[in-house]
């Protein structure tokens, strides 16, 4: 059985593909995710309230994520973090 | 030999100093994992953060206590002083157990507050019975005893981590550190209890004791600094 993503590489993960895509709708973002949608629903929720993704609402009214500064700030540092955890056995 | 028989000849200047150090060391740790945590929202960093920034205060409280009684020798100081000075010292050591043993008693996305939630009023309560348990009985005994069963655990615990790691480097290190910890507990026991604060052994314990932290920074700095 696959381990378990930690969830600092799901938060990683939900970023890049919003990185990846500049912009990303709430569906495709889910599939390269690779959540359940009800988990997938704490993440980017989390994500929002703490800053890390927008929400960007079009004129006929459609949803797509994009990355904010800290979320791209976070991107830049997840090698330092993730290497910070590991190596103090965090 | 000169800076031993000068340490020796001015303990109270070497306390200070040695005070100052280790608190300005704190800091620089409290500053550098504080960046990560705002970033990652990771509870071990958090954790690990609060250890260090309760260690600062255990010694900033002391450096400050320590000028108030050279300036005043009151009784009350001292009293004052010892409490607060092992208060915080207890707190930062069940922090840093803590920081290792977060993920099996809360969930990864963790609780709204690192400082007051119902594991930690545990770890304040606790504190606070075993300083006072020292002012009453005119002892270290309690905080010696706990400090030596607190780093036995977290030693067992980055022994075990490192053994499982594959990448072992850092780990290892911190491994070490636990055990160079356990060590300054298990001699400021015996040179209390036994050798009535001998203070070629204090100096020692000075000198392990900046050895540790500044060890731990190493680790800190190193890790966090940015690979472009």
């Amino acid at each position: 059985m696959a381990k378990k993503r930690e969830r600092l590489r799901v938060i990683k993960d939900i970023l890049m593909a919003i990185r990846e895509n500049r912009s990303i709708k709430p569906t495709r973002l889910l599939y390269a995710s690779n959540l359940s949608p009800q988990m997938f629903k704490e993440y980017i929720n989390e994500l929002i309230e703490k800053s890390f993704v927008k929400i960007d609402i079009s004129e006929d009214e459609k949803k797509t994520f994009s990355l904010t500064k800290k979320g791209n700030d976070f991107l830049e540092e997840y090698r330092v973090i993730e290497n910070f955890v590991k190596s103090f056995g965090l | 030999m000169y800076l031993y028989d000068f340490a020796i000849q001015n303990r109270e200047i070497v306390k200070l100093v040695y005070t100052a150090v280790i608190g300005l060391i704190c800091f620089l740790i409290v500053i550098k994992t504080n960046r990560l945590f705002k970033l990652s929202l990771h509870q071990g960093i958090r954790y690990f953060r609060n250890a260090f920034c309760f260690y600062g205060l255990a010694f900033i409280a002391r450096y400050i206590f320590s000028v108030a009684c050279y300036f005043t020798p009151n009784q009350t100081h001292f009293v004052i002083a010892k409490g607060v000075f092992e208060f915080f010292l207890i707190m930062a050591g069940f922090f840093l157990l803590y920081s290792l043993l977060w993920k099996k008693f809360e969930p990864e996305k963790g609780s709204y507050s690192s400082l007051f939630n119902k594991k930690t009023i545990i770890f304040y309560f606790l504190s606070i019975i075993i300083a006072v348990l020292d002012i009453l009985w005119g002892t270290y005994f309690f905080m010696f005893a706990l400090q030596i069963l607190i780093f036995v655990y977290t030693s067992m615990i980055s022994y075990v981590k490192y053994k499982r790691s594959e990448k072992r480097s850092f780990l290892g290190l911190y491994f070490v550190v636990m055990i160079l910890n356990l060590v300054v507990w298990l001699s400021n026991f015996i040179v209390a209890t036994f050798l009535n604060w001998h203070k070629s052994g204090l100096i020692g314990i000075y000198f392990l004791n900046i050895v540790i932290f500044l060890l731990f920074l190493y680790a800190v700095v190193r890790i966090t600094r940015k690979t472009s």
